[in-house]
């Protein structure tokens, strides 16, 4: 059992996994208050060329991406405003256009790029400068989180109110976004391109079914997201691999039980509140 | 670069049936991202076509034929998620992207678990330069299937698209026609995977439906123009990829994207080249 803390390669992919499910959990609360799943699920697919092009050129990945990411973000806004579609097709246009562009520089090059480590992500083999890359990352987004929560709070929560009090609404919003950009960029290497979203939004949807308070939905979701992260790259010493797969399965799980056995908002907590209910109405009824 | 070179490509038996293949797969997926489009379900696409991945493992595992796997899985995700959405305060967005994932990776991790031919770049991006007769006939009959339907029903389908409220207030089975168009997105994904594979399908349920909508103002023109742009640029992005031996699904899906950035620029609708009208000019 305590065999994967004998290899070196394992203690870095546990201890990498595990912080980058806190940070990504600590931000899924946000992002679910917001309703941003799919532009998380959108900004996911859309770093791939820029990840892509980064490897060709040498160039760190973190740089690639995020550039790739915000060039997405940028173009989908542009489009809204210009165009009468709605919102999520211009999201889906935008993001499968960008996708299909990595996918596209990953065949022509496959010498150089590993199409399964860029999909699914490959945290086993990780080099130790993109790990230096995650670390910076991840603080940064932990100061910035620590420095602003309560004003994104009441941003993610309500915009109208936020704009009524004098906060900056613009700037919170594109500090959300380069947020969730970053964080992206980091969950990219730990569970892939097409699982981030999972990393993203699950643990916060987990914890929101748990509490009511906002400050212990982050923390909740944070631990989520590290817990589920540790134990799924643990997981996956057995498994041969497919660290994202079980990380977000273990992941789906938490929110299944949550879903069911919520103490509050569970499905059972709620229907026995519903016959409790029920029972009063038959000895009112005339 | 002279004629022979040039029709090279209609000389291989192969590269005739992606055409048709993909032909047929993006005529359906067009004449469906229009309803998609105009509901706002164009995740649906998304999250259905991720979702289909455990189903195609376990019907290899229990030797079934991968598309009523596919099939059952993706709709167990819609119907899921519907169901879910019903019974928590948790946003349908968020529900539907941890539905999905959380079915993708089970079906990451069923597929490393076992030793299989199933090969995972094909199921993901599509294989449609290695499509087999039998698999294009089975691709003709869904297609055709979808087709009919959709096309029979296009009016009722598109009033439910266009004003749920009012389409209940009519008195139709509102809920009916939902499970009726999700059932239709999975019967065309299904049909798809073989062709462009479950990550770029979402392109061809989005984007010929947005293009059109930039270009036409009535349904039916819709219909006409996300269809015939779809063909023609599966056929175009065919035929680019037989000479830059690249992905044949990714080039399918930037001559689509490239086909919606025209449309932008160019359109009679909010065109940015045209004369510049009010950003506010939203759809009635």
């Amino acid at each position: 059992m305590l065999e994967p803390f004998s290899y070196d390669y394992m203690l870095t992919a546990l201890w990498v996994s595990t912080l980058i499910g806190a940070v990504c959990g600590l931000l899924s609360g946000f992002i679910t208050l917001k309703g941003w799943s799919l532009m998380g699920d959108a900004l996911s697919h859309a770093v791939v060329p820029g990840v892509a092009l980064a490897y060709l050129a040498g160039l760190p990945f973190a740089l690639g991406a995020f550039t790739s990411g915000l060039l997405a973000a940028a173009a989908m806004s542009f489009v809204k405003l210009k165009t009468p579609v709605r919102e999520d097709a211009v999201i889906g246009v935008v993001f499968t256009a960008f996708f299909a562009l990595g996918i596209l520089l990953i065949s022509l090059f496959p010498a150089q790029l590993d199409l399964k480590s860029i999909i699914f992500g490959n945290i086993l083999a990780i080099a130790p400068g993109d790990v230096v890359q995650l670390v910076a990352i991840s603080a940064v987004c932990v100061v910035v989180l620590a420095l602003q929560w309560r004003d994104l709070l009441l941003f993610s929560f309500d915009p109208n109110q936020a704009r009524t009090l004098g906060l900056p609404v613009r700037r919170l919003h594109l500090t959300l976004l380069l947020l969730l950009s970053a964080t992206t960029v980091a969950a990219l290497q730990a569970v892939g391109a097409i699982l981030v979203v999972a990393m993203l939004i699950t643990p916060g949807a987990t914890a929101y079914l748990l509490t009511d308070r906002f400050g212990r939905m982050l923390l909740l979701g944070s631990a989520i997201g590290a817990v589920t992260a540790f134990a799924g790259a643990y997981a996956s010493y057995f498994l041969d691999g497919a660290t994202g797969g079980c990380i977000v399965v273990l992941q789906t799980l938490g929110f299944f039980l949550a879903f069911l056995f919520g103490p509050k908002h569970g499905l059972l907590a709620a229907g026995r509140a519903r016959r409790r209910r029920c029972l009063i109405p038959p000895a009112l009824a005339p | 670069m002279n004629a022979a070179t040039l029709l090279e490509p209609f000389r291989h038996e192969f590269m005739l049936h992606a055409f048709a293949a993909g032909s047929l797969v993006a005529a359906v997926c067009a004449v469906l991202s229009c309803y998609l489009v105009l509901r706002g379900w164009s995740l649906m696409g998304d999250a259905i076509s991720h979702a289909v991945l455990p189903g195609i493992v376990l019907a290899y595992i229990a030797g079934l034929p991968l598309g009523v796997g596919a099939f059952a899985s993706g709709l167990l995700c819609a119907t899921g998620t519907g169901w879910i959405k019903r019974h928590t305060r948790v946003k349908e967005d968020t529900v539907m992207g941890v539905v999905f994932t959380g079915l993708f990776a089970l079906g990451l991790v069923l597929h490393v678990r076992t030793p299989s031919e199933l090969h995972l770049d094909h199921i993901l991006f599509g294989n449609l330069l290695g499509i087999e007769p039998g698999q294009l006939r089975q691709i003709a009959v869904l297609s055709g299937l979808v087709l009919t339907v959709v096309l029979a029903l296009r009016r009722t389908l598109l009033l439910a698209a266009f004003d749920p409220s009012h389409t209940r207030a009519l008195g139709f089975p509102l809920r009916t026609l939902d499970t009726l168009l999700l059932t239709l997105l999975a019967l065309a994904i299904v049909a798809s995977i073989q062709a462009v594979g479950i990550v770029l399908v979402i392109a061809m349920l989005v984007t010929p439906g947005a293009t059109a909508f930039l270009l036409v103002r009535r349904f039916d023109a819709m219909l006409a123009f996300a269809a015939g742009g779809a063909v023609a640029s599966t056929f175009i992005g065919v035929y680019v990829s037989f000479f830059a031996d690249a992905s044949t699904a990714a080039c399918i899906v930037l001559v689509q994207a490239l086909g919606f950035v025209a449309a932008l620029c160019l359109g009679p609708r909010g065109g940015l080249l045209r004369r510049p009208r009010p950003a506010t000019a939203q759809r009635a």
